[in-house]
């Protein structure tokens, strides 16, 4: 159970998921990874992406055009 | 711990809504019609920002990540588009009230300019209403796109002209005047449906569920 995090601030769609992509692979399962960002298709991409893929994320809009998003790794 | 770095912006939502009400009361004394359009901007760009539609993410997605729900969504979009306009141009043909549609012919400047918009647009992360959207949500990089957004605008509309007199354009086709409007609606309909299946099916493969 650690927590990652990358900085993706100012990124734009579909670079962070991109990121996010690459660093899920070299976490365990079960590791969260917390992401950051201004952009509101980015946030809303990885969330579907996401479910596409089974895992679980939690998004909350924590002020006016700021995401946080919480993405747990469930299976390789 | 992440979120501790950001308040509650309740109170700017309300003194904001307070504004725009006091802004539009203003403005209703005015013209109603500039009230009107006012008021329609306003709800488009709020459905906007809080749907976080995207037609970029809709036309790139499927290429670069396969995953087809939001060009899925624009498919319903024009699907809902098609119905509405229908009925509009039905209506107005009945009552006999000219459409004024700014609807040009198709010739090889619409696929120059699709061409250069659609790298522009991926390269930018967002279309024109998308750009507009994320300015007012401070997204700061789109200001440097909105500027190339105007410069791209003022060239195509000053070199428009030219283009047309170089290429020529294919002449007009409107598909009702030759088929009637009900064909014409199941064929449009029916290739968006056909095109939906197409998505899905894309998706699937994709990521291999």
């Amino acid at each position: 159970m650690t927590r990652f995090s990358i900085e993706i601030w100012g990124e734009m769609c579909p670079i962070p998921l991109i990121k996010a992509k690459k660093k899920l692979l070299s976490m365990q399962c079960g590791d969260i990874l917390v992401l950051e960002t201004e952009h509101s298709c980015t946030s809303r991409g990885i969330v579907v992406w996401s479910k596409a893929n089974r895992y679980i994320i939690e998004e909350k809009e924590v002020a006016n055009g700021i995401w946080h998003l919480e993405l747990t790794k469930t299976h390789d | 711990m992440e979120t501790s770095s950001f308040h509650s912006q309740q109170k700017w939502n309300i003194g904001f809504i307070v504004f725009l009400t006091l802004l539009l009361a203003l403005l209703s004394q005015i013209s109603i019609h500039l009230t009107l359009i006012t008021v329609l901007g306003i709800s488009l760009g709020f459905v906007l920002q809080k749907s976080r539609f995207c037609l970029v993410s809709a036309l790139r997605d499927p290429l670069l990540l396969g995953m087809t729900q939001l060009t899925r969504a624009f498919l319903l979009l024009l699907g809902i588009s098609i119905l509405g306009f229908a009925l509009v141009s039905w209506g107005a043909s009945q009552r006999n009230i000219p459409l004024i549609l700014n609807v040009f012919p198709l010739g090889v400047h619409t696929v120059v300019g699709g061409v250069l918009f659609g790298i522009g647009m991926v390269l930018a992360g967002g279309c024109t209403s998308g750009i507009l959207m994320r300015i007012g949500e401070g997204f700061a990089m789109q200001w440097v796109a909105f500027f190339g957004l105007l410069v791209g605008v003022v060239l195509g509309e000053r070199s428009v002209i030219n283009w047309r007199n170089v290429f020529g354009e294919s002449p007009g086709i409107f598909l009702p005047d030759i088929f009637g409007w009900v064909p014409t609606l199941i064929l449009e309909i029916s290739s968006l449906l056909a095109l939906w299946q197409l998505a899905s099916w894309w998706q699937k493969k994709q990521l291999g569920e």
